[in-house]
């Protein structure tokens, strides 16, 4: 009953990849925790509460716990700015790891008094400060065995510049969502960018990169509705006054009790079912977006002071270097995937036989030991990572004999 | 296994030398009771056997859970023992050390019932929902050409049935129009069944489907694929604004449903009459649901769905320590890690002290027990007493209680009154000319997190400006807030998680209600209420917080 003889590696230090070394670390088994870029947290770390006065469910603040929980746990040991070079499987899996060379982005870097230096975004972020210096001592460069590996490297967001009709990039007043919780986490509420004040109008564009058959992406994000309406939510609480549009497809669930924060929410937002052409610069860094509306059926035009992109979900960008590093394969929509395909319990397994995953001579060569957790295997919003990182690491447990 | 267990509560050990002497070891049963024997249940039940504890499951299997063919290999473990007939009746005891009532032969009418009395270290609740055909809200009635979408799937898989849809009226196929989404908000889970058997339709010879939806709900795996799919094949997909205007004819033996819509594209009324209409259906909670979570003890959300909408008890948890939720195969994994951190070998050590009663002062008034969000209060010898396995330590019940009949371990009310005296000097020492004097209690969870961060992040906050530490925002007594003002404060702020965010549930509610009813006292006293504010803060929210004290600082200066 010695656990802690058993160890576990785990690529990526986003929720999932914290998720799951912590549940591993509750039954004892030591964790080499590895993330490749110098502060642990992943996307979920940047991201804002979107309280208003009360929760609306968003998970940001079980980010903060679980990091804490995680640098606290001397169980975990964490190597930053680290990434994967080799994995060999003999009875164990013997790993070569590497310093990675990963530049911070811009937006987290700030200039302190003493000198330009990079900043997390949770005090248990650790360092809190990265300077350059410190950046060239970060990363661990070694061969270590473990006898399980978790896979959680997490998600890439669409890249907004290859919906080049939105201005993403050329316009300062086009962002991301993402863009939109860093504002916020760095100024305590919504301004724009181009002149630090409070937008009066917004909008908001779904399904950027997502469901969209052109691109060949077939998927729903999953999480930026959610995302949206309650950003929308917390805009609204700070700014009373603002007015905020949603262009969508179709609205999607943020989970429990949706439906009645969905009609709260239609009291303060106009929706709007389409999906914007273009946008086109005005005077004063405004946007002019242009749509087809539905209900008059003709196209129209309305100016905004701010317009945000709900980029989605894209497979990591690593995955395929990842996939050919571990041997896990890579789904039809570039996620990684060793789950082997089984349908248990199915009604409609008679409508559904002509469907079948295309991968299934790969996944027979997946290696047993391997597990994926996370985004690194599909869309999924904090509450769903963490849930299935919680189902991996039992999953790990098993074939470790710690759990049976 | 003891440094295992000790893990468990390094925090308390890593803070103070004291408290890691005073750990007790309380024994666990390694009995655990799964109420619902549905597939998640049965799968949860399985979960948990595997790791050596006896499971007993209540309540009848469904025949999805029968199909499941799990539970003839997990009768052989000799560890799972399925009780069909029997209910849970009510439940005493803490986590660790549940004693349920179970009674044998409930319900069905039965003319007698046996009540046995047994002991569970933790509980599974795998609720059961049933489902209800929105007909009514779509102004129709069922028969058989109007069917509920688990009717529809039952004609599809039963070959006779399906040959009728194939044959339609007069040998040439059949239009099906499934309604969705109007009715009700609707689900992934919804949505897919949609999906898949208009597909189905489509897929049969000179069938055609048409799907009248809100919105389609596609955030799921696989969904947008199938949805594509589906249109790719023929399926029509109209999305009206509005819900469809449905005229049924039932008149003369006629059987006729006509849909119209107005398509947004072309701008006319769009008339179809179907041979068949599939009618959505809603999940209903039953009240039997309601009354396990009532019988537990247990929260639930706004509809009556368990657990709690509470991100803290995500995944599987619920507002008592040691009774788990379980909706679907995720949480069936995550009860059972859960599970076997709780129980372990049987032995769990914990802090001896986190809240203590004084015998001599409990009157037994219950106060403390009702307030009690996590179940931990019981009583023996003719008093409450606190459960140091079940207890969170929020110290609601210590604030609640009208004989200061309970102290915390961590935060005494002495050490409490020190803090704030402490506070109030260190701020008079740094304060500033014409700078405002201002304690804010912090609760540990979100507003001293968001605090420290702001300190860290260098956020400029005013110099006289101090935190108090507390347990849970439901710690913070009106004798505390009084005591700051009687020390010299001029401004007092409670900082508590937002509603609905609360570890301790309601901590949240109570601070804000004494904020309420002091800021009433001091208008009543002639005084500024102004000078006490109640606030929400989220940990992360570090320079919101940094926000919030300086608006407060200009606000009374």
């Amino acid at each position: 009953m010695n656990n802690q003889t058993k160890k576990v590696l785990i690529l990526g230090g986003g929720i999932a990849g914290l998720t799951a070394a912590w549940e591993l670390s509750r039954q004892n088994i030591s964790v080499e925790l590895v993330e490749k870029s110098c502060f642990l947290g992943g996307h979920a770390i940047g991201f804002t509460c979107k309280a208003t006065d009360k929760c609306q469910q968003c998970g940001a603040c079980s980010v903060e716990d679980m990091l804490k929980n995680v640098v606290n746990e001397p169980l975990i040991n964490v190597h930053l700015r680290t990434e994967i070079k080799e994995l060999k499987k003999s009875s164990q899996f013997n790993i070569t790891l590497t310093k990675s060379d990963i530049e911070l982005p811009d937006s987290q870097i700030k200039n302190l008094p003493s000198g330009k230096a990079a900043k997390g975004f949770s005090k248990y972020n650790n360092p809190l400060y990265v300077t350059e210096s410190d950046k060239d001592k970060m990363g661990s460069s070694c061969e270590i065995t473990a006898d399980a590996v978790i896979v959680a490297t997490g998600y890439s967001p669409f890249d907004p510049n290859r919906k080049s009709t939105y201005g993403y990039g050329k316009w300062k007043n086009v962002i991301t969502g993402l863009d939109l919780e860093n504002i916020i986490r760095e100024n305590g509420s919504l301004v724009r960018p181009s002149d630090g004040q409070k937008p009066q109008k917004v909008a908001f564009i779904q399904c950027v990169g997502s469901r969209d058959e052109r691109l060949g992406n077939l998927w729903c994000s999953e999480v930026c509705c959610p995302y949206a309406m309650r950003m929308a939510g917390t805009v609204k609480h700070d700014n009373p006054n603002a007015e905020i549009t949603m262009f969508y497809i179709d609205i999607q669930n943020s989970g429990k009790e949706f439906p009645v924060f969905y009609e709260k929410i239609k009291q303060n937002i106009r929706f709007v079912r389409t999906i914007p052409v273009d946008i086109y610069p005005l005077e004063n860094n405004g946007l002019e977006l242009r749509h087809m509306a539905e209900e008059e059926g003709s196209p129209s035009s309305e100016s905004f002071d701010l317009v945000v992109l709900s980029v989605g979900i894209m497979p990591g960008k690593d995955s395929s270097k990842l996939s050919a590093i571990t041997g896990i394969p890579v789904n039809q929509d570039g996620f990684l995937d060793n789950e082997i395909t089984c349908c248990s319990c199915s009604s409609s397994a008679k409508s559904t036989q002509t469907s079948q995953p295309i991968t299934s001579s790969q996944s027979a060569s997946s290696i047993a030991g391997l597990f994926v957790a996370g985004t690194a295997k599909g869309p999924a919003g904090i509450a769903s990572s963490m849930a299935d990182a919680g189902k991996t690491a039992f999953e790990a447990m098993k074939y470790l004999g710690v759990m049976k | 296994m003891t440094t295992d267990k000790c893990t468990n509560v390094t925090e308390k050990c890593a803070d103070t030398k004291e408290n890691c002497d005073n750990m007790v070891d309380i024994s666990i049963s390694k009995d655990v009771l799964v109420i619902g024997a549905g597939s998640f249940g049965l799968e949860a039940a399985g979960k948990i056997a595997a790791q050596g504890y006896s499971v007993s499951v209540i309540g009848v299997k469904t025949a999805c859970a029968r199909q499941s063919g799990c539970t003839s290999k997990m009768l052989e473990t000799g560890k799972v023992n399925i009780m069909q007939d029997v209910a849970i009746d009510s439940l005493a005891g803490v986590t660790g050390d549940f004693r349920a009532t179970l009674i044998k032969n409930a319900g069905n009418g039965a003319e007698y019932s046996e009540k046995v009395e047994k002991v569970f270290g933790a509980i599974v609740v795998a609720p059961q929902y049933s489902y209800s055909t929105l007909n009514k809200k779509y102004g129709l009635t069922l028969n058989d050409k109007v069917v509920s979408q688990s009717q529809f799937e039952a004609m599809i898989a039963d070959p006779e049935s399906q040959k009728k849809i194939l044959n339609g009226v007069n040998g040439n196929g059949s239009t099906v129009a499934f309604l969705t989404g109007f009715a009700q908000e609707g689900d992934p889970t919804s949505t897919s069944r949609v999906l898949t058997s208009a597909l189905a339709v489509q897929n049969m010879e000179n069938c055609n489907a048409y799907i009248y939806a809100g919105n389609v709900k596609v955030g799921a795996k696989g969904l947008e694929r199938l949805f594509t799919q589906g249109r790719h094949a023929g399926v029509v997909c109209f999305k009206p604004s509005q819900m469809p205007t449905i005229e049924q004819n039932l008149n003369d033996g006629v059987n006729t449903v006509k849909i119209t819509i107005k398509d947004p594209v072309v701008r006319t009324d769009v008339e179809l009459t179907p041979d068949y209409v599939v009618v959505e259906e809603a999940v209903v909670v039953g009240q039997q649901n309601l009354d396990i979570a009532s019988t537990l003890r247990i929260d639930t959300d706004l509809y009556g769905f368990l657990p709690s909408n509470n991100v803290h008890r995500f995944p599987a948890k619920s507002n008592r320590d040691g009774i788990f939720v379980v909706n679907n195969s995720l949480d069936a994994a995550n009860a059972a890690l859960k599970l076997k951190e709780l129980i372990g070998n049987g032995i769990k050590r914990v802090a001896a002290n986190k809240a203590k009663v004084d015998e001599d002062r409990c009157v037994i008034c219950l106060t403390c027990y009702r307030s009690c969000p996590h179940g931990a209060i019981f009583w023996q010898n003719g008093a409450a007493a606190i459960s140091p396995a079940a207890c969170q330590g929020c110290g609601i019940c210590a604030s609640e209680c009208p004989m200061d009949a309970i102290q915390l371990g961590d935060f005494t009310d002495d050490s409490l009154r020190t803090s704030i005296k402490d506070a109030v000097v260190s701020a008079k020492d740094n304060q500033k000319d014409g700078q405002p004097l201002i304690v804010a209690f912090c609760c540990k969870n979100s507003a001293l997190e968001a605090c420290e961060a702001a300190t860290k992040f260098g956020h400029e906050m005013p110099q006289g400006f101090r935190m108090v530490k507390v347990p849970c925002a439901g710690k913070v007594d009106v004798e505390f807030i009084m005591k700051a003002f009687v020390e010299g404060a001029d401004g007092v702020m409670v900082a508590a998680c937002h509603e609905g965010n609360c570890k301790a549930e309601r901590g949240n509610i109570y601070a804000k209600w004494r904020v309420n009813e002091i800021q009433k006292r001091l208008e009543k006293m002639g005084l500024e209420k102004n000078r006490l504010i109640f606030t929400t803060i989220a940990s992360n929210m570090a320079k919101e917080f940094a926000g919030k004290v300086n608006a407060f600082a200009a606000a009374i200066k």
